[in-house]
């Protein structure tokens, strides 16, 4: 007997696979009011996705981050960005408070891609604090002519 | 203690002429001075203006990116405005020490106090 598995395409929307009812709730408070800082909440930073016929691009707002504590990962048909980032305490000086405390930035969001991608070509760039990922498409597989004689 | 620096609402007709958001920031204070960060990823240096002028500090910066031509957007979260952030500030400030750092998107601005504005102990005699 053959086991055929039918896989059936989700209706496509990047940014939802991920996210809770909670964050849809949070999405409609910022719309309603923008000025305060649509997107720009601690823990969750703003994801832009971008294509043409070759490749994909995604933009991630990433203030701060040293090049090393960014972390990608691509894995079933997503994009996954991890960002890690510690300070360490400033010495307290005599009788003052500490200058500046320790503080710990951990965040991590993940991008689904609609098509496959070719993953030894993916290129990333951390500039001013945006990172840029290029995700070139993985080539379609040519379909094979065969000739078939109808007897 | 009351902060001495606090938010001016932007005047209408300054803010139409290229849209602006207001960055994300944060201010904390210490006995010397005022330390300000702000948000600004996609500003370079060359794009970040500070200036302080009678009762405020303004800062702005343009938003260095953009994407890539004949590109499609399949999905935005980001608004790709230029930032602009404006503060009041009182006569507690020594303006001529201000410093200010850009690095990967994070403006780090330290505003020191006066002398008379810093917290002094005074000796009781007798």
């Amino acid at each position: 007997m053959k086991f055929i598995r039918y896989q059936t395409t989700p209706a496509y929307h990047p940014g939802r696979s991920f996210t809770t009812l909670r964050d849809e709730i949070d999405r409609l408070f910022e719309a309603a009011v923008p000025v305060f800082h649509p997107g720009a909440q601690p823990g969750r930073f703003p994801l832009d996705l971008f294509e043409d016929k070759d490749a994909f691009l995604v933009k991630a707002e990433l203030p701060g981050f040293r090049r090393e504590e960014i972390e990608l990962e691509v894995a079933d048909g997503a994009l996954t960005i991890t960002g890690y980032h510690r300070n360490e305490a400033a010495p307290a000086k005599e009788g003052e408070k500490a200058e500046e405390p320790a503080r710990e930035v951990r965040v991590r969001r993940a991008v689904s891609l609609p098509e496959q991608v070719n993953i030894e070509k993916i290129a990333a760039q951390y500039e001013n604090g945006v990172l840029t990922v290029t995700l070139p498409k993985r080539e379609e597989v040519k379909p094979r002519q065969v000739a078939i004689e109808v007897k | 203690m009351s902060q001495t620096i606090t938010k001016q609402p932007e005047s209408g007709a300054a803010a139409c002429q290229r849209r602006t958001i207001v960055p994300r920031h944060e201010v904390r204070e210490t006995p010397e001075a005022y330390h300000l960060t702000v948000y600004v990823p996609g500003a370079d240096r060359s794009s970040v203006e500070i200036n302080v002028d009678g009762e405020t500090l303004n800062i702005t910066a343009r938003q260095g990116w953009t994407a890539p031509e004949g590109w499609t957007a399949v999905y935005r979260e980001s608004s790709g405005a230029d930032y602009r952030l404006v503060l009041a500030v009182d006569r507690g400030l020594n303006r001529d020490a201000i410093r200010a750092e850009l690095v990967q998107g994070v403006l780090t601005v330290t505003v020191p106090k006066s002398e008379a504005a810093k917290p002094r102990r005074i000796e009781i005699q007798g």
